[in-house]
């Protein structure tokens, strides 16, 4: 399962695209901004009740979010025992120095930054699938 | 600080007139004690030559009444002499006296002094020259009735002279005396014969019978007088003099003192405006850094805001024409696809342009951090890079070893890579391509250049290569930006150094700059 932090419709649109076309067929999960990707990862407000034995695979986080930032988030993650040892790649339009920086300091596993070129991006989402969901094994899940 | 200086000046002075004041007082002093010293000096000089004459006179005196008179009455008792005789000019001291004082002053006369008057004053003489005057009258009586009183002395004005007169008394009488002095029907007969009038007998023993009078001039003492009044005048004079030269002294001092006073007034006033002025500076500064930084933080997120949000659409604008063109392809004619390539094209173009505007705004802001730079290894990689972008393309890379500088490494590699990529790009349609980078010197200066021959450019552009958005090229000849060297540019000056352009069209171009 993949959680794809989102906000542009756009982008969630042509990433959903990218995904199917390279034949990654893993159950994708959007989330609309920061408040909605916390809620889902510990089953609160609108994912209340879900279960969280599933965890997924890796998390595509954007930084620019309403609500919780993606920085935000991530730190959340990383602060949190069920899910700091998630995967996140940070897919993110940014490339700001200070924006990698803040991202890995606070624990990221990628930084990817999308292409404007669709097919660099397609590419970009294809190796991302094939390293995160097949090539990379996924920590143990924390049990709790 | 004018009044100031004013009541300085005043208290000044009020000072130098009580020295002034204290000078004269003094100078008076002593020119007073002067003239009074020297005014007893002259009165004993003319005391002591009356002295010398009265010593004289006396020793007659005393000689004529101790060895002449008992010799002339030894002789008359052994009869040798008649009992009648009497001569003045052998037995009356005063007679004798007298005369031998007009031979003295005719001898004074004769030497150039004056003469000294001398008279044995009586009030009742024997002879009529020696009657007393009115003074001597009443001095004779005041010595009788004061006998402790030896001396009377005054000066006296005579037809403008100054004259030192002394009285003393003279002759007590005593028992002798009487002989000739005492009753007239007892005095020699002789002397009687020679005086008829009353003058001279009746005499008492115990009585002052006469007194000396003399009276010497002081003209030649007088001398000495001017002298020292002179010199005192000199001295006052002097004295003036100094004070007029202390005055106009104390007035220059305190002129240039006012006028040093105003200068350090005026310099501590510019000092002061300086100080102002520099404080306001500081303030403009300060606000104007607060602005700059103000300025940069809002550009940094306009930067970021860009980064972010003008990518997104291009994206998505990139992404459905992409999209339409794979699933729609088929419905769609040639024109349409063109059309579509277009779109993407332009998406991508500007795509571009956004990352190096970014890039440009990025060189220009946040901090140098220098170190050393190996640029020779740095133009190395960028080289390999650039090769193998495009490993059909076979170009000579020249790159001089060991050319290091000290400025920011990321900052001059992206000077680097714009000006290696632009030789790169512009020698794509020369067929012997070469690319330099090299060091040579200017005027005692370490400049770098990259040279190449490829495209080049025509020099009456040369001031337009390094603005923003500038292109000598079209897109279709060879693509970009138009920011590099802007970018470059703006590294360059922000690490204090210069870049400019050399070329001629179809003959390469060679950018040299300096760090």
């Amino acid at each position: 399962m993949i959680l794809l932090v989102e906000d542009n419709p756009d982008d969630e649109a042509l990433t959903l695209r990218a995904l199917q076309k390279h034949n990654i067929l893993n159950e994708v999960v959007v989330a609309r901004d920061g408040a909605e990707a916390l809620d889902f990862l510990y089953g609160t407000g609108a994912y209340a009740g879900r279960d969280l034995d599933v965890m997924p695979e890796v998390v595509l986080l954007d930084l620019n979010l309403p609500k919780i930032n993606g920085l935000e988030v991530l730190g959340n993650i990383r602060a949190n025992a069920k899910t700091r040892l998630l995967p996140v790649v940070i897919l993110t339009t940014s490339n700001e120095e200070q924006d990698k920086l803040k991202s890995y300091t606070l624990g990221a596993n990628s930084f990817i930054r999308k292409p404007v070129d669709f097919q660099q991006f397609s590419e970009a989402i294809r190796q991302l699938g094939v390293y995160w969901l097949l090539l990379n094994q996924a920590p143990p899940a924390v049990k709790g | 600080m004018g009044s100031g200086s004013q009541g300085f000046a005043s208290q000044t002075r009020g000072h130098y007139w009580k020295i002034s004041m204290v000078a004269l007082g003094v100078t008076c002093a002593v020119g007073i004690g002067l003239y009074r010293l020297a005014h007893f000096y002259v009165l004993n000089e003319a005391e002591r030559n009356i002295e010398a004459v009265l010593l004289a006179q006396k020793g007659i005196h005393r000689y004529i009444s101790e060895v002449m008179h008992p010799t002339f009455f030894k002789l008359k008792a052994k009869g040798l002499v008649s009992e009648e005789f009497y001569a003045p000019e052998i037995l009356s001291s005063s007679f004798i006296v007298r005369n031998e004082h007009k031979a003295y002053n005719e001898e004074r006369k004769a030497a150039g002094l004056d003469a000294v008057y001398y008279k044995m004053a009586a009030i009742n003489p024997r002879n009529p020259v020696n009657k007393a005057d009115a003074l001597e009258e009443k001095l004779i009586r005041m010595f009788n009735e004061n006998r402790e009183v030896k001396k009377y002395r005054e000066v006296v004005r005579i037809d403008g002279k100054d004259y030192l007169y002394v009285a003393l008394p003279f002759l007590v009488n005593q028992e002798k005396c009487l002989k000739c002095h005492g009753d007239r029907q007892e005095a020699p007969l002789g002397l009687q014969a020679l005086y008829p009038g009353l003058g001279g007998f009746n005499e008492k023993v115990g009585q002052i019978r006469a007194i000396e009078s003399i009276r010497a001039p002081m003209e030649r003492q007088y001398f000495l007088l001017y002298i020292v009044v002179a010199s005192a005048f000199a001295g006052l004079v002097v004295l003036a003099g100094l004070l007029l030269f202390a005055t106009r002294l104390r007035d220059m001092v305190r002129e240039r003192t006012q006028e040093l006073e105003q200068e350090v007034a005026e310099r501590r006033r510019a000092e002061e405006e300086v100080r102002k002025a520099n404080e306001e500076l500081e303030e403009r500064v300060e606000e104007r850094t607060v602005q700059i930084a103000t300025a940069n933080k809002e550009l940094d997120s306009f930067a970021y805001s860009v980064s972010h949000d003008l990518r997104a659409p291009l994206r998505g604008i990139d992404g459905f024409s992409q999209a339409l063109l794979e699933d729609y392809g088929e419905r769609l004619d040639d024109t349409a696809k063109d059309y579509i390539s277009r779109v993407r094209a332009g998406c991508l173009r500007m795509g571009d342009l956004i990352d190096d505007m970014l890039q440009l705004s990025r060189m220009s802001r946040g901090e140098i951090h220098r170190q050393e730079v190996d640029l020779s290894g740095m133009a190395g990689e960028i080289a390999e890079e650039l090769q193998r972008s495009a490993p059909q393309r076979r170009v000579v890379f020249e790159i001089t070893p060991g050319i290091t500088v000290f400025g920011d490494a990321n900052l001059l590699r992206a000077v680097l890579d714009n000006l290696l990529g632009n030789a790169w790009k512009f020698t794509s349609k020369t067929a012997e391509a070469r690319i330099i980078f090299g060091r040579q010197e200017e005027g005692g200066k370490d400049v770098l250049f990259v040279r190449d021959n490829g495209a080049g450019f025509d020099m009456a552009y040369a001031d337009k290569l390094f603005g923003t958005f500038q292109r000598l090229h079209s897109i279709q000849e060879f693509e970009g930006t138009g920011i590099g060297l802007a970018t470059v540019q703006r590294i360059i000056h922000r690490h204090g150094g210069s870049i400019r352009a050399e070329g001629s069209v179809g003959r390469g171009a060679t950018f040299y700059f300096s760090v």
